[in-house]
């Protein structure tokens, strides 16, 4: 025992003290963050110029009207319309296909941002925006909303009624999403704040298992290539090395996790920001671990009979697709987090813990999942701890070519 | 004492080693010697424990392998290397500490070593920050630093410069002293020579030759005979009457038939050479290792300890 804390004491001390470490230690939330929230950031930006719309109104009554909703009711920061729409055409005589041509040389030569083009009667149809730039989801929500409006109120009009009567037929809606916990109580959680936090949840976990997994088998290489491992296992028995790198390396995950916490819990006060309550997190912290466990003993089984950096970056990078899964899940598990694929999905190993990252903000598992889960994983770890033990045995006195897969499942087998 | 008796280890079609026996008594130096691929390096494995023998047994001071004992052994592998970034002293406490010995102990005894060796400045440094002979001291003080019963060293004095190979020596001689059974394997016959109390001689995994330097040099006699030379050497080779022949710049020597006299090869080369010195006396290590197993690459050319 003495000599498994040994081992676990080197490669914590030696790990905390390296760069990389300390990098991956400050970095990772900054990526985090950066990930999650710039993209939104940088989408609700607002417009820095205003911009020119034409419009082609083969109708001639709608143009005018639009024209002077878009310029009035947006404006930059600089207090400068957000909008300034002008008339291309309009009117009954109108050739539109010329009129389009023209619009088009208009924008190529940036004269005007985009143009839209109205139906020929100024009743429902299809409007186009036509622009270079097509990804402004903000415009185009704009000129529908204001096109409706005109629209609308020239048809109130045209039956004889009173313009203010719209005012009071149109349903202002809106639907607002409202989690409710397990026991159906109504939880102050809204769709980013969940998206988030189970998206947070899930890469800390996948940082945290690639970067102390490739620690790992990074010292395990090191010592084979310095043959350094020869005193170590002269000096204590494999089993005791591989507990002691566990055990460090874990330690090393912890602390990593710790100060991540930390950070969070710092920025959810400045923030006013709750992201997940305790029994979440407590729970889980322990498929935090259990991952963990799981993902260390197929990184020393992987890792173990291979010699060079390189082979370990191929093995590291197969380890990454089986881990990075569970992200590409995110979004039709926030939509159903009920779906019978979802709930198997969590009962294999290897995806157990991402899973129930994912899950466990979104929607609360049953316990007999969580549970069952638990369970299987245990029975995962001491399974796959047996296993690389095996492998790691012979794999750490082998030198040159790396055994074939064959080879190792014979090692596994004889024990 | 460490007893090696009749063992065997197989790897898939290579017999490595193949019935080997030989005792180390404390306070003796056994050197184990033997072409590139004989198995010297395995039967080390096997006697502490890295491999498993397939047949036959170790004993340590009578008894069998328990995790005392590996606390009792200091290991100098061959292939060497530290872990390079780390500081002398933390790797040193690190080995130390996986032999069971406490930090505060292996603290002063580490700083003692280094100081000895001259590296007393460098218990802050970072192993890749030192020449690689420093680096094979630092090895060689995490061998020893336990004070370990039992000290096995493979080939220690390879990539070692003459004064350090000096150092090394006088270190094995004191540890020698201090009742230690001491296991050093290697290539270089004079130092085997010079330093072995016993040895063994392996070839293609069986123990040729052993026995006290004396026993086995004297089981080839004395017929060997010695020579000092100005002249073209080549000559030698073709004289008849005598079976090996190890040639040097101003040097050479000669293994005779038996029933050849020296006077015989003398009156044959002395026309030819302008002899200096003539010696008979019993054959170097060098030449019975010749005689024995050929060239000294001669033997199996695959790398040991693989499987």
């Amino acid at each position: 025992m003495s000599k498994i804390l040994a081992v676990a004491r080197w490669e914590y001390m030696e790990k905390v003290k390296s760069k990389i470490f300390l990098i991956g230690l400050l970095v990772t939330p900054l990526i985090m963050v950066g990930m999650g929230v710039l993209p939104t950031l940088f989408v609700s930006q607002q417009d820095e110029r205003s911009k020119i719309i034409g419009v082609i109104d083969p109708s001639g009554r709608v143009a005018g009207p639009f024209a002077e909703r878009m310029q009035n009711r947006y404006t930059l920061k600089n207090h400068q319309p957000n909008y300034v729409v002008i008339p291309l055409s309009s009117g009954t005589g109108t050739d539109v296909e010329e009129a389009v041509q023209d619009a088009n040389a208009r924008v190529a030569h940036d004269q005007i941002d985009g143009y839209v083009v109205l139906g020929p009667d100024g009743r429902d149809s299809i409007v186009e925006y036509r622009s270079k730039v097509i990804g402004d989801f903000a415009i185009a929500a704009r000129i529908e909303e204001n096109l409706k409006a005109v629209l609308a109120e020239q048809r109130v009009v045209s039956l004889g009624l009173d313009p203010s009567i719209l005012q009071q037929l149109v349903v202002k809606l809106d639907v607002r999403m409202t989690k409710l916990s397990q026991k159906g109580e109504k939880e102050e959680a809204g769709f980013e704040r969940v998206f988030l936090s189970a998206y947070v949840f899930l890469m800390m976990l996948f940082l945290l298992i690639v970067t102390s997994g490739q620690m790992l088998v990074r010292s395990v290489i090191e010592e084979k290539a310095n043959r350094i491992v020869e005193v170590l296992v002269s000096s204590c028995s494999p089993t005791e090395l591989m507990a002691g790198k566990v055990l460090g390396l874990s330690g090393l995950g912890l602390t990593q996790m710790g100060f991540w916490s930390l950070i969070g819990v710092a920025a959810s006060l400045q923030f006013g920001m709750n992201l997940i309550d305790l029994s979440q997190a407590l729970l889980l912290v322990v498929y935090f671990i259990l991952g963990y466990l799981f993902y260390a003993a197929i990184f020393i089984a992987a890792g173990s009979p291979l010699n060079t950096e390189q082979e370990a970056q191929q093995i590291t990078s197969y380890l990454v697709l089986l881990l990075i899964l569970p992200i590409v899940l995110a979004l039709p598990a926030m939509k159903d987090p009920g779906a019978t694929w979802i709930k198997v999905l969590t009962f294999i190993p290897f995806l157990t813990p991402t899973m129930m990252a994912l899950r466990i903000p979104i929607q609360m598992p049953a316990l007999w999942e969580i549970l069952l889960t638990v369970v299987i994983m245990l029975f995962s770890i001491w399974g796959g701890m047996v296993a690389a033990g095996r492998i790691f045995r012979i794999g750490i006195l082998m030198t040159g070519k790396s055994p074939k897969i064959k080879e190792i499942l014979r090692w596994i087998k004889n024990g | 004492m460490l007893s090696v008796q009749q063992l065997k280890k197989q790897f898939t079609t290579l017999i490595a080693v193949d019935g080997v026996s030989f005792d180390v008594p404390g306070g003796s130096i056994f050197g184990l010697i033997g072409p590139n691929g004989a198995g010297k390096t395995t039967t080390i494995r096997m006697i502490l424990r890295i491999l498993e023998p397939d047949s036959g047994t170790v004993t340590y001071d009578g008894a069998g392998f328990t995790e005392a004992t590996r606390n009792n052994l200091g290991y100098l592998p061959e292939e060497r290397g530290l872990y390079k970034k780390s500081r002398l002293i933390d790797t040193l406490l690190y080995l130390a500490e996986l032999r069971g010995m406490a930090r505060a102990k292996a603290r002063s005894e580490a700083t003692r070593w280094l100081q000895r060796l001259g590296l007393g400045d460098s218990l802050q440094r970072r192993t890749d920050e030192l020449s690689k002979g420093n680096q094979q001291k630092v090895q060689f003080i995490g061998a020893v630093l336990h004070n370990p019963g039992i000290v096995i060293l493979d080939e220690p004095f390879s990539g070692l410069d003459p004064v350090n190979q000096n150092v090394f020596k006088d270190i094995l001689l004191e540890l020698k002293q201090q009742g230690k059974a001491i296991i050093f394997s290697t290539h270089q016959m004079d130092q085997a020579e010079r330093l072995s109390d016993s040895l063994c001689l392996i070839n293609k995994g069986r123990a040729v030759l052993s026995g006290t330097v004396r026993d086995v040099k004297k089981r080839y006699g004395k017929n060997s005979l010695h020579i000092e030379f100005d002249g073209d050497g080549g000559i030698l080779n073709t004289v008849t009457g005598v079976h090996n022949v190890l040639l040097y710049e101003h040097e050479a020597e000669l293994e005779l038939d038996a029933q050849v006299t020296p006077r015989d090869i003398i009156a044959q080369i002395n026309p030819r050479l302008d002899l200096r010195k003539v010696e008979l006396r019993e054959p170097s290590l060098h030449s019975i290792f010749i005689q024995t197993v050929g060239a000294p690459d001669a033997g199996s050319a695959e790398k040991e300890g693989q499987a």
